[in-house]
């Protein structure tokens, strides 16, 4: 445990060090300090999770918070080894990524800074047990990251978003607030354990104290309807940032849930069906979202939502398990869902960090300027590929993984059950294999539109070489984690044994793990072979096809294509969008052709999000309207202010003497 | 063993006799005499011995794209119960590695598509993408409900319906073999979905994705999408074929079932025209009414009285 507080105040150290240094060290000093810090963490780490251990140290500051305990019991270390590798990758990505902003003369100095900070509340977030910590280092985590999305904050749209960020987190803690003020005022401590037991007991704090959890850590993770930061903020973050803010911070908000979910032990039937909807509708809502964009990140972004929505698919299958005492489904469900946390921090940091290469060399996140790519940046190219096959899902690489346990858990739960929870299931099942193929028709756009065919405008056109090596690096070990993982479940599995039992707490548990690797360990076979056949097929073809010949497109006859000819991604999807036009807003600007020789023309199509348009908005503009009859007493004059401050202590000091 | 050997021999032969089947029965509806039955696989040994022509648009998807589309076909077939009514991978959640293993060949063919800039091909890939996500979710609803009823988990649930649902499951079975009817319409791309014999590439969904595929490169992308086809009909033919008979009395009526399935096929083509682009998703939702049908029946079954 010691050695765990120690990477803690080793990433502060580490933020604070390189305050001193010069800009182009900054970087190094952190990700030195961020790699120590990752191998002081992770031995504690991996001994909680193999051996089932809960470690603990406790300290007391003052009477008031009561003794704080920072515990690394499985569930936390589960975290704590996902957040220690993923943060110390994106860390050696940012080396690469900033290079040409020192290098513009744009002064890193506080984002190294808050970058260490965020890794370090992060590591905070998911170990300590103390209420009114827990809400500290909270706000700590989100504030940090806030600087960090607000980098480029010489630019309007990325002030906007990052506004935009920090008023939904406050939201956020709005809700964790409250659920921390119940909790503490019934049970008179701050202490987790204590909360666990009444939430054990009571089923009635235990629903409220849920419900206002899953709403403030819902907004963390971006289940729907509170999503509406992620599209925005990813895009304006640089990449190293959304790539650890996708990859691992809003599992944060997944990790309250779970952490809830095994204080409560047993949670009721409604809740279980109250997460399964939210889920059904994230997963689904974020799909139909990503497909729409042409925004390489905010496209990840929807991605992330929806992917989001299969951890929470999981969980919630987890939990129907448990309300129904059926320990088989809860098993497989949670197993799915927690396995599904790691392989999303895998794939999408993979896929971010291609996107920021891509940025970095095309200036442009616009996937409608681009194509081609692939021949310039063949390695960018391929790690994009190897990414976007494992985030559809596609054996064998690590999200099918995940997928199957989540869909096993399902047809499992199916046959002994009453008609409503059948019914819902097959729905789920239903709708997971949709937001399957959905997701092969996103990321068969980004890959295909990005990468592939000719290259669109003289962003693509002019860009000469691959990224620097450093970024490369970080992403090949992601690459090769998410194959790996794809290729031996059976071996990766027993990272999420520890956190699964605490959660489907039941005497059945060693059998079910069993069934559950040897399951693994003949898809793992299966893929083997599978590769082999490719092989095998391969070098047939390569016998057989000897002679090559090198010719221009067939353009139905006509012999000068260009690459205006080519698809683009807003026909590309336009089929998709047409016919679902019900759920999509379509905003477009048209200037048409005029006269007999026409100058100018454009069409532009927006798609926005319905959510956003007909929800947020409205109730924004309601909350101007009531603000707007204050303007009167904003008068810009100081001593007004001063005046106002007098009544108000003039006020207190009556109501004190009234009430008090 | 034998039984083995004699499966994977069909599995890789049959698709070009029953293509050319199909052809034939076409050349009958239209009153010509058509080719040879056999002419399917000439032409692949042709495609074969020819010279590939790539175009300098292409990377190293558009080569690699006719290998992995083979493989997870062909691999995709070892989930399948074939000729005797057993799987030679016969693993719980079989059904679910076949969809995803067949994605995973879907989206190399639809990048690949892309990847040779040419107008037409991102417009079948366009197509190709989204009508897989009609058809996938009406598959797994089938599946689930049949799993539910036999509580087994793969395809083996499909050959005990009968058994389960009692009266009902003759509905369900002409049901499931409806929906699968037109699953195989769509994944093998025959008319009323999309016409594999037309002329316009405007129209086209899967042929316009391959339109610069050429030499063995197309050999293997249309030997793939015969075992695909195979593998549909040979998914309804489960359905059908009765339980206990002996090994080679089920292949010879699985034979005659896969083989009177290309004449349907092949009927259907010279009955029907192609719909119009915005009519096939309406068609495609048949399958999605049909699987909700079944979903009902199976959960009356279960749940009824």
């Amino acid at each position: 445990m010691t050695y765990f507080m120690l990477a803690i105040f080793t990433l502060l150290i580490g933020g604070l060090t390189s305050l001193f240094f010069k800009e182009k060290l900054k970087l190094k000093i952190c990700t030195i300090f961020s790699g120590i810090a990752s191998i002081l963490a992770l031995p504690s780490a991996i001994k909680s999770i193999i051996n089932g251990e809960i470690i603990q140290s406790s300290y007391t500051f003052s009477s008031f918070y009561g003794t704080v305990n920072f515990v690394i019991d499985p569930l936390s270390a589960f975290f704590i080894i996902v957040i220690s590798i993923m943060s110390f990758l994106g860390l050696i990505y940012a080396n690469g990524y900033l290079k040409p902003y020192i290098e513009a003369n744009k002064s890193v100095s506080s984002h190294c800074f808050f970058l260490m900070l965020l890794i370090a509340s992060m590591l905070g977030v998911v170990t300590v047990q103390n209420g009114l910590f827990f809400l500290v280092i909270w706000e700590l985590m989100s504030l940090s990251s806030f600087f960090l999305v607000i980098f480029e904050g010489e630019k309007k749209e990325v002030r906007i978003a990052g506004i935009k960020y920090l008023v939904y987190m406050h939201l956020s803690v709005l809700f964790l607030i409250s659920l921390f003020a119940i909790l503490t005022s019934t049970t008179n401590s701050l202490s987790f354990t204590d909360y666990a037991t009444i939430l054990n007991k009571n089923t009635h704090i235990a629903n409220i104290a849920f419900i206002l959890g899953f709403l403030g850590f819902g907004i963390k993770a971006g289940f729907v309807p509170f999503h509406n930061w992620l599209p925005d903020a990813h895009p304006a973050a640089p990449s190293h940032v959304s790539g650890i803010m996708s990859g691992i911070m809003i599992k944060t908000g997944i990790y309250g849930i779970l952490r809830l979910i095994s204080m409560i032990g047993v949670p009721t039937k409604s809740l279980a069906y109250f997460v399964l909807v939210l889920a059904l509708l994230t997963l689904l809502y974020g799909v139909l979202y990503a497909i729409t964009q042409h925004d390489l990140k905010r496209l990840l972004a929807y991605s992330s939502i929806e992917n989001i929505g299969i951890m929470g698919l999981g969980i919630a299958i987890g939990m129907i398990g448990l309300a129904y005492s059926n320990p088989v489904v809860a098993t497989f469900g949670f197993a799915g869902g927690v396995l599904h946390i790691f392989n999303h921090s895998i794939f999408k940091e993979l896929l971010f960090f291609a996107a920021g290469n891509t940025y970095l060399k095309t200036h442009t996140k616009n996937i409608e300027t681009l194509g081609g790519l692939i021949k310039k940046m063949p390695h960018t190219g391929l790690l994009f590929i190897v990414g976007s096959i494992a985030i559809c899902g596609l054996p064998p690489f690590n999200g099918f993984i995940s997928e199957i346990l989540i869909y096993a858990g399902m047809l499992l739960g199916v046959p002994s059950s009453e008609i409503n929870l059948f019914i819902m299931l097959v729905i789920s099942i239903a709708s997971l294999a949709m937001v399957g193929t959905m997701a092969i028709v996103c990321f068969s756009k980004a890959t295909g539109i990005t990468f592939l065919g000719e290259a669109r405008s003289d962003h693509a056109k002019l860009v000469n070489s691959d990224v620097d090596r450093i970024m490369l690096f970080p992403m090949t070990i992601l690459a090769i984690l998410a194959l790996s993982i794809g290729l031996s479940p059976q071996a990766f599995i027993k990272l999420i044994w520890g956190p699964v039992s605490m959660l489907a707490n039941s005497p059945e548990m060693l059998v079910i793990f069993d069934s559950i690797r040897n399951f693994l360990q003949i898809l793992s076979w299966i893929f083997v072979a599978f590769l082999v056949v490719l092989i095998t097929v391969y070098i047939i073809r390569q016998k057989i096809n000897k002679n090559n010949i090198t010719h221009s497109t067939w353009g139905c006859g006509y012999d000068r294509p260009n690459s205006h000819m080519q698809y683009t991604p807003s026909s590309f999807d336009n089929l998709f969008v047409s016919t679902l036009k019900p759920l999509f807003k379509r905003v477009s600007h048209i200037k048409k052709p005029k006269d007999l020789f026409p100058k100018d023309a454009y069409f532009e199509l927006e798609i926005e999000d319905i959510e956003e348009a007909y929800i947020v908005e409205p109730i924004i503009k309601l909350d101007e309207k009531f603000l707007a009859k204050f303007e009167r007493i904003q008068s810009g004059n100081m001593q007004q202010y001063i005046l106002f401050g007098l009544i108000f202590l003039v006020l207190a000091i009556i109501g004190l003497m009234i009430f008090g | 063993m034998l039984i083995t050997i004699l499966n994977i021999l069909i599995l890789f032969v049959a698709p070009f006799i029953l293509l050319g089947i199909l052809k034939k029965t076409k050349a009958f509806w239209a009153g010509r005499k058509g080719v040879n039955i056999l002419q399917p696989l000439w032409d692949f040994v042709r495609l074969m011995k020819k010279d590939t022509v790539y175009s300098k648009t292409t990377s190293w998807v558009f080569k690699f794209m006719p290998i992995i589309s083979f493989s997870s076909i062909a691999f995709a077939s070892l989930f399948v119960p074939l000729a005797n009514g057993k799987a030679i991978l016969d693993i719980p959640f079989g059904f679910i590695v076949f969809a995803y293993i067949l994605g995973l060949g879907k989206f190399f063919s639809i990048i690949s598509a892309l990847d040779t800039g040419s107008s037409f091909e991102g417009m079948g890939a366009s197509r190709e993408a989204c009508f897989s996500t009609i058809v996938e979710p009406a598959f797994f609803i089938m599946m689930a409900s049949a799993c539910a009823l036999s509580q087994n988990y793969s395809f083996e649930s499909l050959k005990t319906i009968l058994a389960h649902a009692g009266i009902y499951g003759y509905l369900i079975i002409i049901l499931s073999a409806l929906t699968l009817f037109i699953m195989l319409l769509v994944e093998s791309c025959r008319v009323p979905v999309d016409d594999p014999t037309t002329h316009l590439e405007l129209t086209m969904i899967h042929e316009v994705m391959i339109l610069d595929n050429s030499g063995s490169d197309l050999g293997f992308i249309t030997w793939g999408a015969g075992i695909k086809m195979f593998l549909f009909e040979a998914l309804i033919a489960n359905l059908i074929i009765p339980q206990g008979m002996s090994d080679y009395a089920t292949m010879i009526m699985f034979l005659a079932i896969v083989i009177l399935l290309s004449i349907i096929i092949g009927t259907v083509e010279s009955a029907l025209a192609r719909f119009r682009m915005t009519h096939v998703f309406e068609f495609i939702f048949i399958m999605t009414l049909t699987a909700l049908l079944i979903l009902a029946l199976v959960t009356y079954r279960i749940y009824g009285n």
